[in-house]
């Protein structure tokens, strides 16, 4: 199969419509080497146009990227639930290659212990000047609350999670790569670590919608 | 320690939690069809509601559709 798409990689010709049930056919018959080409050719032209916001020297990963997805493509063909085109469904996944790769590249120098060291080491932060007294001493109140619940009822994997993903911005893949799980399961801890934050806040009488309408009024 | 920076931040994500969410395997399972329903013109959202809330608030999901919207839009 990988000698099939390399060869598709040198193919040039325009390509053909083809319906679902086309290129399935074609993928998983004797001769797939025009329907690998047709489609890698799609995939280099989706990344391209879908990366061209990001930094030099993506392009030029662009065909490895495309290489990468048809690989993971044919290997999953019984995955396609024929819910789309074949093509989009094709693209979905060159696009997860390629963000996923892009953002591990961009993160990699980031360790996880450092990001909650350095957490660990900041303060509260002054109010912002603009809050009355009273807004002050309810934000103080609300802080309070979270902090609590944070330290005491959290457990340390989603006291983790909470740090990395929503308060420092690091992708939930990387943050699960380092914390030695996968992206699903991790957004489901830092659900359930959401949920839980949510619960406290209520039964303390802080509604969550409310407490932002304060700040952003202030 | 939580900072006054944090608090917005925190509180968005907790504003926003439903008893109920989808993870990232179901919503990038699903994802493929929500976008072809966003590009026929259609409410994705209302169409495909849980998928919707969860890109929303899963960042690394929602750049991976946003990209998958432009490919689809490149032919």
């Amino acid at each position: 199969m990988v000698s099939a798409i390399l060869s598709a990689m040198t193919h040039q010709t325009h390509m053909q419509e083809r319906t679902n049930e086309q290129w399935l056919a074609e993928l998983r018959g004797p001769n797939p080497d025009e329907a690998l080409a047709d489609l890698y050719d799609l995939l280099v032209r989706g990344l391209r146009a879908a990366l061209g916001g990001h930094a030099d020297g993506v392009d030029a990963n662009v065909g490895d990227f495309a290489q990468e997805a048809l690989i993971k493509i044919v290997s999953n063909l019984d995955s396609f639930r024929g819910e789309s085109r074949f093509t989009t469904w094709a693209k979905k996944i060159a696009m997860n290659v390629a963000l996923t790769e892009l953002k591990r590249r961009r993160w990699r120098d980031v360790s996880l212990q450092d990001l909650l060291d350095r957490r660990a080491a900041t303060g509260i932060g002054l109010a912002d000047p603009q809050l009355t007294p009273e807004q002050v001493v309810f934000q103080n109140t609300v802080l309070a609350t979270l902090q609590r619940t944070i330290d005491a009822e959290l457990t340390d994997r989603q006291r983790e999670a909470v740090v990395a993903v929503i308060l420092e911005g690091m992708p939930i893949a990387e943050a699960a790569r380092r914390m030695g799980t996968n992206q699903n399961a991790l957004y489901k801890l830092l659900h359930d670590a959401r949920k839980k934050l949510k619960l406290r806040m209520e039964a303390a009488g802080l509604s969550p919608q409310e407490v932002l309408a304060a700040f952003d009024e202030g | 320690m939580l900072s006054r920076v944090d608090l917005k931040k925190l509180m968005r994500a907790v504003a926003e939690t439903r008893e109920s969410e989808i993870g990232c395997d179901e919503c990038f399972e699903q994802m493929d069809r929500f976008a072809e329903v966003e590009f026929s013109g259609s409410d994705a959202a209302t169409v495909m509601p849980l998928v919707h809330d969860h890109l929303r608030k899963c960042e690394d999901c929602h750049e991976k559709y946003e990209a998958l919207l432009i490919a689809i839009g490149a032919g």
